[in-house]
């Protein structure tokens, strides 16, 4: 069964016994925590709106069993009552905004999850890609040198043999290379017009919608005529006057130096 | 009174808010998490009631802290009202007048020691500081690093941290640890890392520009640099828990005669080292600080491999050393519990927990 439910609808006591929970991703012993979490969150809520529930009964006992002993003191209902009524009120309204912010954060987080996990697939995938790239061009240029090197050349002397086997290297690797390159620019030329394409007739499909045409187009501001401060190209902060104090940085920093320190 | 649950706290704040509709502007739009603090603080002033001396620390802090919600004088009887109304309402017939007058003394005492320790604050220091961003910097998708100015001066200790607030989500107050030592012209640098769904952490690394406003609250915290003990020093920090251990290590800086520093800097992946760069230009000109970048979830990484606390095993005796660590709970957890294994006294081991779960 799935453990995601509409808010509103009620947890029943056979869904609590029969609830299944799929194991957890390779590599992660138990259960998988993101279906538990729901769950508990489910349950969690379940109990407030029982407790709740059964507050408000209570109230409502009192209520009768006050009326029942004043009988005949007052028909009309006393002022205490009308707070109360008041205060259960905004105490539904209370929940109900906090119950619409706790579905707001539950989405962003599930939201933000999600490209998360998607980013890092882009990313491994990209990687794989390029080792696979930069392996085949090896493959593929050494071969050529072994094959310029078992060629019979004018002068049979090594140094030769090395050079034209080095430039056959050179040659076949920029080649696959760019091959390669080619291919993969040409896919993201196609996916810009694909892109542009869809919004073009997405615009149109938007504008067949409208009641009314879309007004004009008001001119745009030449560019660069009222520069807007763009973030990071504001005027640098005053350095700090620790003697650690450096502005942050306004380039990418580099990872890639070559040998990190270790510890000893 | 604990039978009846989220309906008591619910009850109360409805009560409060329909007699004094302006004290609703001193609470968040959710108040799901503002219920369950009232009631942890009902249950710790009841469960604290016979040992005053520690209870007294607690509602001096409490008082403290609630002058930056905008907590005054005037709001103490009203809450003690709705706090007696409520009380009345969910004991029904067993609430005697006797009960009510011993309540009322009894809040009437809480309020006085807040009241006290709050005045006490507000003669020495404002409510909270007014904080214009001047620079920000997204150094990964969801890391950024930002300074703040302030205008009026705000004494702290290096590894202090404080609570902040930012106009998009107001009363949403989150801590965050300065990454630099004091300095004269009042700038502050923060380290944030935006976690999924976090309320505030988002608005600070995506919403935040040159010029944007926050709110700051009084420093709080204990992790910091405890000075003469002759010792060498290991610093252990994960992803943006670097932040108040770089203010540390500027604190060193200023000795004449620095303790060797080793900085270890662990994250999952190299570009969650989003510090480095500026780690090792410090460095540079220091021969007794020595970063070390360490990463666990990239073979291919040329330095350290491995989760931190995996990295300080396979390396030399901390035994001699004070270490300061800080990030996210398991990470701290394992790295003191490894500390502890290797046979660094627990009295050198110095961190700092606020709970990194951001509701």
């Amino acid at each position: 069964m799935t453990v995601t439910s509409r808010s509103g609808e009620r947890l029943t006591p056979d869904q609590v016994r029969s609830i299944a929970f799929p194991q957890a991703r390779f590599g992660h012993r138990g259960f998988d925590e993101e279906h538990v979490r729901a769950f508990c969150a489910l349950v969690e809520r379940e109990l407030v709106t029982l407790l709740n529930e059964k507050a408000s009964l209570w109230e409502e006992v009192e209520r009768l069993r006050r009326r029942f002993i004043d009988a005949g003191d007052s028909p009309g209902a006393r002022p205490e009552d009308a707070h109360i009524q008041a205060v259960r009120i905004l105490s539904n309204a209370q929940q109900m905004a906090d119950r619409y912010v706790a579905d707001a954060q539950q989405y962003s987080r599930q939201l933000t999850q999600e490209a998360r996990r998607h980013r890092n697939e882009v990313l491994a995938e990209a990687k794989t890609h390029a080792d696979r790239v930069l392996d085949d061009a090896h493959s593929r240029a050494s071969r050529a040198a072994e094959v310029a090197a078992t060629e019979p050349g004018p002068a049979a002397n090594g140094e030769w043999r090395d050079r034209t086997a080095e430039l056959a290297y050179l040659r076949t690797f920029s080649e696959v290379y760019r091959t390669h390159l080619r291919a993969y620019l040409e896919t993201l030329l196609s996916n810009v017009e694909d892109w542009e394409q869809s919004e073009q007739s997405s615009l149109a499909e938007a504008r067949a919608e409208l009641p009314f045409p879309f007004p004009p187009v008001p001119p745009s501001p030449a560019r660069g005529e009222s520069p807007s401060p763009a973030r990071g190209q504001s005027a640098p902060p005053a350095p700090g006057t620790g003697p650690l104090a450096s502005p942050p940085h306004t380039s990418p920093p580099s990872y890639s130096s070559p040998s990190p320190a270790r510890l000893p | 009174m604990a039978m009846h649950g989220d309906a008591v706290p619910l009850f109360f704040y409805s009560d409060l808010f329909l007699r004094h509709p302006e004290t609703r502007d001193l609470f968040p739009v959710s108040m799901a998490a503002q219920r369950d603090r009232l009631v942890h603080a009902l249950a710790r002033v009841v469960a604290g009631a016979h040992h005053l001396d520690s209870l007294t620390g607690y509602l001096q802090d409490l008082g403290r802290e609630h002058r930056k919600f905008g907590a005054i004088t005037d709001h103490y009887p009203a809450v003690g009202a709705s706090l007696l109304t409520t009380l009345a309402h969910f004991n029904g017939r067993a609430w005697t007048p006797e009960l009510a007058a011993d309540w009322k003394a009894a809040y009437e005492l809480v309020a006085q020691v807040m009241i006290e320790a709050a005045a006490e604050d507000a003669r020495r220091r404002p409510a909270c500081w007014d904080a214009t961003v001047i620079a920000h910097e997204l150094r990964r998708f969801d890391i950024a690093t930002f300074r703040v100015a302030i205008t009026q001066p705000m004494p702290y200790l290096p590894g202090q941290s404080v609570s902040m607030e930012a106009p998009e989500r107001p009363r949403v107050w989150r801590l965050y640890s300065m990454a630099n030592a004091p300095r004269d012209d009042l700038t502050m640098d923060f380290h944030v890392r935006m976690i999924d769904g976090g309320v505030l952490s988002m608005v600070l690394t995506r919403g935040l520009a040159v010029g944007s406003r926050l709110r700051i609250g009084a420093p709080v915290g204990t992790l910091t640099y405890q000075p003469g003990s002759g010792r060498d020093v290991l610093l252990v920090a994960g992803s943006t828990g670097l932040a108040p251990l770089k203010a540390i290590a500027e604190q060193i800086s200023w000795l004449r005669d620095p303790p060797q520093v080793h900085l270890l800097f662990g994250a999952r992946t190299a570009d969650g080292l989003y510090d480095l760069a500026d780690l090792e230009k410090i460095a540079a000109g220091r021969p007794w600080l020595t970063v070390v970048p360490a990463v666990s979830h990239e073979p291919d990484f040329p330095g350290e491999r491995g989760m931190v606390h995996e990295v300080l095993a396979r390396s030399a005796n901390w035994r001699e050393h004070d270490v300061y660590a800080s990030g996210p709970t398991p990470m701290v957890e394992a790295t003191v519990n490894q500390l502890t294994a290797l046979g660094v006294p627990p009295g050198q081991i110095h961190v700092e927990d606020f709970g990194w779960s951001e509701p």
